[in-house]
């Protein structure tokens, strides 16, 4: 600490250290909190941070298919009430096979929409969060060229 | 023109190890307290960069306290022995 430069560099080193150690508090701090929320698919009012919608089925190949139809990044201060109605999908129905219209030409029967959405900290977890409640619905066997 | 660089040459820009040992102390103390209120406030409002801005804060100020050698940490100047005369090695006794 005997010239100017040591004790400069004493200081920031330290501060570096400091700005480390709060961090790793600002990590503690996102790691017990529980963001699960209700929301209803299908209904009216949905309140989201970071949103990626997934079809779930199942086919003979894979038991767990997921598909992301819709998905919308919310930053900090933007609106979080969302209210949808008639919307398209954002992704298309990709398929990994034919399990969505399956091979005798029926739809697949057991189609699951859930919300699920990530929350981005500045330090800690990246925790994906499914909402509670999901809706289940058949697809049609048939492809069609207008609005259901 | 003269007389002013001749104050400036005589203006004294060391620390006495009393002082040195203060400035490090308290650099320590201005920036952990900084980072404490820093962190508190920045959980209270959700917002990790007001903790950065106010550790940044601190270290601003730790920096303008306790990097230029400020006449507050001279105060205890070492204490140096007398010069001694002559050929006689005869220690004198420490203050």
């Amino acid at each position: 600490m005997h010239t100017v430069f040591t004790r400069a560099n004493a200081i920031l080193a330290y501060t570096l250290s400091v700005s480390a150690c709060l961090t790793f508090c600002c990590f503690l701090s996102t790691v017990f909190i529980d963001y699960r929320a209700n929301a209803t698919l299908n209904t009216v009012k949905v309140v989201v941070k970071n949103v990626a919608d997934y079809t779930e089925y199942q086919t003979e190949n894979n038991d767990f298919n997921q598909v992301v139809l819709w998905d919308k990044i919310v930053l900090r201060g933007d609106k979080t009430v969302f209210n949808f109605k008639n919307m398209n999908t954002k992704y298309y129905f990709w398929d990994d096979g034919n399990g969505l219209r399956n091979i005798l030409l029926l739809g697949n029967k057991n189609v699951t929409l859930t919300l699920s959405w990530n929350i981005i900290p500045n330090a800690g977890l990246l925790p994906s969060v499914n909402a509670f409640g999901s809706h289940t619905f058949a697809f049609p066997s048939e492809y069609t060229s207008l609005r259901v | 023109m003269s007389s002013w660089l001749q104050y400036v040459k005589s203006m004294q820009t060391h620390m006495d190890y009393d002082g040195q040992a203060r400035a490090e102390k308290l650099s320590r103390v201005v920036i952990t307290l900084f980072a404490i209120v820093g962190l508190i406030w920045g959980y209270v409002i959700q917002q990790f960069s007001q903790t950065m801005y106010i550790l940044g804060a601190g270290f601003a100020m730790a920096a303008l306290i306790t990097v230029p050698p400020w006449p507050m940490y001279r105060h205890k100047p070492l204490e140096w022995q007398k010069p001694q005369s002559g050929v006689t090695t005869k220690l004198k006794k420490k203050k």
